[in-house]
């Protein structure tokens, strides 16, 4: 087996960096020369993933679009061997991924609309400040070399709530547990977090899951292009600015809540919890069916740790809900063998201002309070966007038949028709009934993204030093 | 048994396709231009015949060779495929084909070695016979129910799950009072016909490892 190397891989790959602050910049690249120069200047500023004995201020990772490395003129022995979805860009691939009425590029942001982000920069930080110095620094770099231009920026910000940053987005569920474990990616294996074996223990997914050039869960390398040494240690990216509709789904939650159950707070939050599996401080409902359970959320061991097999009916997590159908765990049987191949490790922050905690007293509150511009910027890295996030965001996000539930959508990031409804499975309890809401409207709408390849540091010093050779 | 999964058949031809040098266009392709040319939707010939729950037809023109250590083998022609899974019996199902689509079946199979036609059903049901593989796999999605069933149970799935929503709430009383009712509407609503989801076939996964 392959040795990993953290050196060489880009940091923000092997972790998340817990940074409360982010800067993505979109550049867009005018002269391939010039660009090469930059990309060689920045290579001593881009974070490794090798561990760190005093966390650094802010970190910098960098990612390209299929335009991006076009732009750079990488050979075209080379492009070719790109995978065909990265080369046509998110965008193309709309009809596959469900982006459509609202979610449609027609609706997107204009810098994405275009199709001229050549490259991604993000930029994490302890604080605002730490951000805006390293963007600071690398701004100049930009404009003294002429390498790139920055097309926009997107300022992202973990919530700040009770005098603290907290992991939750803005519908007020604590958010990034799902995040799953390879084998040597340095992080403590969690159970729960990677694949299940026939004895029901969990085990770290194959590197090759997420890293191009090591085995993945097929004993295979993922498809990857050519020269190897440009995509080993690399990855590909998915970027989506994913707007939410937070009047709307505090008035849904609302109407549906009071006829649920005992109609009260706490079937609200029952209600609430049933749509993702978790409760809103994270306490998953399938270990902690009830009410949310601090002790269960303290211990990473238990927040994780936990299957369907002994729900099939849905009783206590909904087959529909988020968390089940985008990490279905046990639920199709065989162990869990039928989803190890359709994992995603997640990064990314909420953007915009928190919303306050008292509803909007009106429908034209409520929509006012959808028009401002807030939600999450949803980064997934996978080694293989085809069959990874696109199979979940198609067959898990806007498709039903896996989870026995037809055509029926994710309840918050499905792209809604007329008619679309959400099944709680529910049981004969009073406190656990079974209950349907119907007349779904659009909680999450897509603004924009694209697909990104993440080169190791390797790899950008070969496309800085123009030594991309696929020969 | 081979053929038969409970009551649902599964049924696989392979009947060679003539092959006329002096045909132009040959008759492959005049099979192939033919069947691009037929509809998934409800118009399909499979919809409109009785008993269907899935068909293919391909025409398959050799064996691929793909290289050393493979070694280079031809089919002695080219053979148009079908693969059907359907309810009942074998001779019920080709003859309701012969009376329902002959048209089609003549101007698909007239291009195959022998075909006599499907006017003479007993000879039609014999020649594909002689055409026939026997099938070990069936469709996974068939279950043992037939597509008269399975239409009829989607109908009223679809149906009860909107009466469940309506109703949520509502008194008992009034949920038994247009329960009843909403069965005696559920019973003369005319079963729905089979029919694919006729979306364009042009998707592309791009996943080579797929």
């Amino acid at each position: 087996m392959s040795k990993l190397n953290p050196a060489d891989l880009q940091g923000f790959v092997l972790r998340g960096y817990n940074m409360p602050f982010a800067r993505y910049c979109f550049l867009h690249f005018e002269s391939p020369k010039r660009t090469r120069e930059l990309l060689g200047r920045l290579l001593s500023m881009v974070t490794t993933g090798q561990l760190w004995d005093e966390k650094p201020k802010s970190a910098v990772s960098i990612a390209f679009t299929f335009q991006g490395l076009a732009a750079l003129h990488l050979p075209l022995a080379t492009l070719n061997t790109f995978p065909v979805e990265f080369q046509e860009g998110m965008k193309a691939r709309g009809r596959i991924l469900g982006d459509t009425g609202v979610n449609s590029a027609e609706h997107w942001d204009d810098l994405w609309r275009e199709g001229s982000v050549h490259a991604w920069l993000g930029i994490n930080g302890r604080s605002l400040e730490d951000v805006t110095t390293q963007f600071e620094a690398i701004s100049t770099l930009m404009t003294e070399t002429g390498g790139a231009r920055c097309l926009g920026i997107q300022d992202a910000a973990s919530l700040f709530e009770d005098g603290a940053f907290n992991a939750k987005e803005h519908f007020g569920y604590t958010d990034g547990f799902g995040n799953p474990d390879y084998v040597d990616i340095c992080r403590k294996a969690q159970n729960g977090q990677g694949k299940l074996d026939k004895d029901g223990n969990w085990t770290p997914l194959a590197t090759g899951e997420l890293l191009l050039g090591y085995a993945d869960e097929a004993g295979e390398l993922p498809v990857a292009p050519v020269p190897h040494l440009l995509a080993s240690n690399g990855t590909f990216m998915v970027y989506r600015k994913l707007h939410q509709n937070v009047g709307t789904f505090r008035a849904f939650l609302n109407k549906w809540s009071s006829l649920y159950g005992a109609g009260d707070d706490l079937a609200k939050e029952k209600l609430a919890s049933k749509f993702i599996g978790r409760w809103r401080n994270g306490t998953p409902i399938e270990s902690s069916p009830d009410a949310p359970d601090p002790d269960i959320l303290q211990r990473p061991d238990k927040s994780t740790n936990f299957k369907y097999g002994s729900d099939p009916t849905g009783a206590r997590c909904p087959l529909g809900a988020h968390i089940r159908r985008v990490h279905p765990r046990d639920s199709f049987g065989f162990d869990g063998r039928l989803i190890n191949r359709r994992r995603i490790s997640r990064r990314g922050l909420p953007y915009g201002h928190l919303a306050a905690a008292e509803d909007p007293s009106t429908p034209e509150e409520a929509a006012q309070w959808d028009a401002v511009d807030r939600g999450v910027i949803f980064m997934a890295l996978n080694a293989n966007l085809a069959r990874q996030f696109e199979f979940v965001q198609q067959q898990w996000i806007a498709y039903g038949n896996d989870a026995h539930l037809g055509n029926e959508k994710d309840l918050l990031m499905g792209s809604h028709g007329e008619g679309e409804k959400f099944v709680v499975q529910g049981d004969a309890n009073a406190s656990n009934p079974p209950f349907v809401c119907s007349s779904l409207p659009n909680f999450v709408e897509l603004r924009g993204g694209d697909y990104f390849f993440v080169p190791s540091i390797t790899a950008i010093g070969m496309i800085a030093k123009e030594l991309v050779d696929p020969r | 048994m081979a053929n038969k999964n409970g009551s649902i058949y599964g049924l696989t031809l392979l009947c060679p396709i003539l092959n006329d040098e002096n045909a132009s266009p040959s008759h492959d392709l005049q099979i192939r231009e033919y069947l691009s040319e037929l509809t998934a939707d409800s118009q399909s010939p499979f919809a409109v015949a009785p008993g269907t729950h899935l068909a293919r037809l391909v025409v398959m023109d050799d064996v691929v060779y793909v290289g050393m250590p493979a070694c280079e083998e031809h089919l002695k022609s080219k053979y148009l495929v079908l693969e059907s899974n359907f309810d009942g019996d074998l001779d019920d199902y080709l003859v309701g084909l012969a009376t329902t689509i002959p048209e089609h079946l003549d101007a698909i199979w007239g291009h195959c070695n022998g075909y006599p036609g499907s006017s003479d059903k007993a000879k039609f049901v014999q020649y594909m016979k002689d055409c026939q593989l026997e099938t070990t796999f069936l469709f996974a999605a068939v279950n043992d129910k037939t597509v008269t069933q399975t239409l009829a149970a989607l109908q009223t799935q679809r149906a009860v799950a909107h009466f469940v929503a309506e109703h949520q709430g509502a008194d008992s009383a009034k949920i038994q009072r247009d329960f009843i009712e909403f069965l005696k509407i559920l019973d003369a609503i005319p079963p729905s016909k089979p029919a694919m989801n006729a979306q364009p076939r042009n998707i592309k996964t791009g996943g080579r490892n797929e």
